[in-house]
């Protein structure tokens, strides 16, 4: 028996495979995927405006959410989103900017018993290096989670609950006096250490987060520049009664933080932009480097499936090659 | 597994509508601002709509459980109802401006006090409340919207004299299976495992408000300040110290007990999950018997303290809801398992009128018979028994007995032996009715409220996680 057709075979089985996990892992949102962002080292201050130039002119990612569907409560409509993100650090500070479609603009009013804030959060892992399960993390391997609501408030929380995890429906049995531990909690005051601003206009939210970089605490990442660390993007919808696990989330994707002493790769650009207030002149240092372009939502499910197809028919070619020659045989 | 549980029994012939219970919570609980429009307690006037307007109406609310081939789900998930109540369902809180009584300048007009919105301070036309209907039961306009009436429409009419009322306070029911708890992913609520006191922890609490759908008593409440959820805490400070909640205390009808009943946790999934017509049957069938030595046996493995078994051998509530089988939960086909019970009304001990305005009963004893009664019987049987009318007439019919047994003594001059026979037809005994007239004729003796044991005050040694005591 020829020893490559039985390579050949076993490395079509294994495409096979991998494909169709890819598919599994194009629909779940527990996948990791696999684009890199740079955060820029820039000059001086960061701007809060979000409608700033440096915001509008700064190279975006994007992160295709889907609906969190894997425990209690879902979302009722699985129609996926997306979010463009860029970040940048200064030496002090790191901010991130949120821009995502939402046709309207809830914040809930005085005394409102049904209306529900929009509302987007970012998640780092707790432990430098890791990539802790995707949704909110486990018990032994927490989250660190920045949520904003359009009511204002801006809340610096950790998460290790391990949603949609045996542990988890363990947990959630029943059986009455149950007092589990809380799934997320807020950290205390001190390390509340997130800001934000926020605009809504033409149909979409536009949100800065900003925060001193370094250690806080034990539970917030430093996100010190030069870092590199993994993070993830969840959304909320209040007219459509979305909060809790009711939610779009995205996997876990890598952000790269420049450092300064990268200088050297890197050229200096000057944006000048005309807002209604006057001219603001900022510099704003890019990199040479090009970010990989992102799939939409749709694009990576549609590829996904195209990718598992292709294989499969390429597969099945294979195969009935190889038993035409009597490789299988052996297999 | 024998735990404990203090409950509660409101004998709803006593109640006399003053809602001095709610008030008084009110002003003990909820006197803040994001809780103008919340009455963990209310009383509401039956037939009628109640608060918030038609609660009782699941295909709007979504609250509770339903059985599904076996299996519990809540009906807001089988539903996909996300939308918690509106201000609106519950009512637009007001008060009155009553400053321009002394500060309006001196005019023709007498000055008067308008009514304002609690929360924007404006101006406002008060077009519901709370206990908008209150008094006017059989109505047509109220009873007709009562969810109850459908069971009825066909035989009776809204004719004056075929009218009944009676009125319906309420609380949250501290359930055994609490639809508010499951229904919170972040695990806020709890029951505690001492007393069953269903409790939102505040520090937890995201004001998601998936509780608030799920409760089918609508009895958790958003506060619109805080952005967290709140519900009645059974007075848990004062029952630690022995003392009945405040409601209690203060009802001027003396128409609340309270007291500690033991009960089987195992069987709760199976028992919330039988039929309709078997739920008071099988929730009766829970509550231990506070007298049996393998039931103390095991109630002080379990870690139940000596004076939480005193009490329950003293409790009003295991005699009305278990022993004499007078009480009954409110709506248990919401499948909560609802710990609050009622002794349904007599009331007016009266027969409907016939049409010549006769009174329909035969009158052997001055009293009617219980099919005689003026108030329908499948109407309390649609409030408090899923539908099922003999646990109705069952409870109604030793309330008569005791009735009969004490005219006999007191109006024929009858021995208590003699007169005893009317309680041994309903399997009353004379010590029975004895005990009876003490607490529900006399209202001596309402509440016997275990002081709690430190040690077993137990959220510190659930935040050390140190789990559940087993
Ligand atoms: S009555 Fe409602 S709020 Fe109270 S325990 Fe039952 S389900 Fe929860
Ligand atoms: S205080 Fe007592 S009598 Fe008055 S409304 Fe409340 S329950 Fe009824």
């Amino acid at each position: 028996m020829d020893k490559r057709y039985r390579m050949a075979a076993l490395i079509g089985v294994l495409l096979i495979f991998a494909a169709s996990t890819l598919a599994v892992m194009g629909i779940v949102p527990v996948t990791a995927q696999t684009n890199a962002y740079t955060a820029k080292y820039v000059q001086g201050p960061i701007p809060l405006d979000p409608t700033a130039g440096l915001w509008q002119q700064a190279e975006k990612g994007n992160a295709v959410l889907v609906a969190q569907l894997l425990t209690y409560p879902q979302r009722l409509d699985t129609q996926p989103r997306q979010v463009s993100y860029a970040a940048v650090s200064n030496g002090t500070h790191f901010a991130i900017y949120l821009e995502w479609s939402d046709e309207t603009e809830d914040v809930p009013q005085l005394g409102a018993l049904d209306q529900f804030p929009d509302a987007a959060a970012v998640q780092f892992p707790v432990m430098a290096g890791e990539q802790p399960y995707v949704c909110m993390g486990m018990p032994d391997n927490p989250v660190n989670i920045v949520m904003w609501s359009a009511d204002g408030k801006v809340e610096n929380l950790v998460a290790g609950s391990g949603y949609g995890t045996k542990g988890q429906q363990e947990q959630q049995a029943r059986g009455l006096h149950k007092t589990p531990t809380s799934p997320i909690v807020k950290l205390p005051p001190e390390e509340q250490i997130w800001t934000a601003s926020a605009s809504y206009s033409d149909g979409k939210w536009r949100v800065i987060l900003v925060r001193p970089t370094g250690g806080v605490g034990s539970f917030t990442p430093s996100l010190d520049p030069g870092s590199e660390v993994s993070i993830a993007f969840a959304l909320w919808d209040g007219s459509k009664y979305e909060r809790a696990g009711s939610k779009v989330t995205s996997g876990w994707m890598t952000l790269k933080l420049e450092a300064p002493a990268g200088a050297a790769a890197v050229e200096t650009v000057t944006v000048t932009e005309t807002q209604a207030a006057g001219t603001v002149t900022q510099t704003v240092t890019q990199t040479a480097t090009v970010t990989e372009t992102i799939a939409a939502a749709t694009g990576s499910v549609k590829a996904a499936i195209v990718g598992f197809l292709a294989a499969l028919v390429i597969a099945i070619i294979m195969l009935a090659l190889l038993y035409r020659k009597g490789a299988l045989k052996g297999v | 597994m024998v735990r404990a549980q203090i409950s509660m029994v409101m004998v709803l012939d006593k109640c006399i509508g003053c809602h001095t219970c709610s008030i008084t919570c009110k002003h003990v609980w909820t006197n803040r601002e994001g809780q103008e429009y919340a009455w963990w307690n209310n009383v509401e006037t039956r037939p009628g709509v109640g608060y918030p307007h038609r609660w009782e109406d699941q295909e709007k609310y979504g609250g509770g459980w339903v059985a599904d081939n076996g299996k519990l789900k809540l009906r807001m998930e089988v539903m996909k109802k996300r939308d918690p109540p509106k201000m609106e369902d519950y009512y637009i809180p007001f008060d009155y401006d009553y400053d321009k009584l002394f500060d309006e300048n001196v005019q023709q007009e007498q000055p008067s006090a308008n009514p304002v919105n609690m929360i924007t301070g404006e101006r406002m036309d008060v077009k519901w409340g709370p206990n908008w209907d209150d008094d006017l039961a059989g109505g047509d306009i109220y009873a007709r919207m009562d969810p109850n009436w459908k069971v009825l429409e066909k035989e009776i009419t809204l004719n004056f004299k075929d009218v009944f009322m009676f009125y319906l306070p309420r609380i949250c029911n501290h359930c055994l299976n609490p639809a508010c708890l499951y229904a919170c992913p972040r695990k806020s609520i709890y029951k505690r495992e001492e007393d069953g006191v269903v409790l939102i922890d505040q520090n937890r609490c995201r004001g998601y408000r998936l509780c608030v759908t799920a409760c089918p008593y609508k009895k958790v409440y958003y506060n619109w300040k805080t952005g967290k959820s709140e519900k009645c805490i059974l007075c848990y400070p004062r029952l630690e110290t022995g003392q009945a909640t405040v409601c209690t205390v203060s009802c001027v009808g003396k128409v609340r007990y309270m007291g500690v009943v033991l009960y089987d946790e195992t069987r709760i999934e199976e028992v919330a999950n039988v039929p309709d017509d078997k739920l008071v049957e099988f929730q009766r069938s829970l509550i231990l018997d506070p007298f049996d030595p393998q039931v103390i046996r095991e109630a002080r493995e379990a870690g139940i303290p000596d004076n939480y078994i005193k009490a329950a051998q003293k409790s009003p509530v295991y005699y009305m809801f278990k022993k004499w089988e007078l009480a009954l939960p409110l709506h248990p086909e919401y499948r909560t398992l609802p710990m609050v019970f009622y002794v349904p009304p007599l009331n007016p001990v009266i027969t409907a009128l016939d049409r010549r305005g006769k009174y329909m009963a035969e009158y052997k004893n001055i009293l009617p018979t219980i099919d005689e009664l003026r108030v329908p019987i499948r109407y309390l049987a649609s409030l408090f028994s899923a539908g099922n009318e003999e646990e109705v007439r069952k409870s109604l019919k030793k309330l008569l007995a005791i009735r009969e047994y004490f005219r006999l003594i007191e109006v024929e001059g009858l021995s208590k032996m003699e007169a005893s026979k009317v309680l041994a037809d309903q399997g009353l005994s004379i010590e029975d009715a004895e005990l009876m007239y003490k607490w529900l004729a006399l209202g001596r003796e309402r509440w016997t409220i275990p002081t709690a044991q430190k040690v077993k005050v137990g959220r510190m040694s659930h935040m050390k996680k140190k789990g559940r005591r087993r």
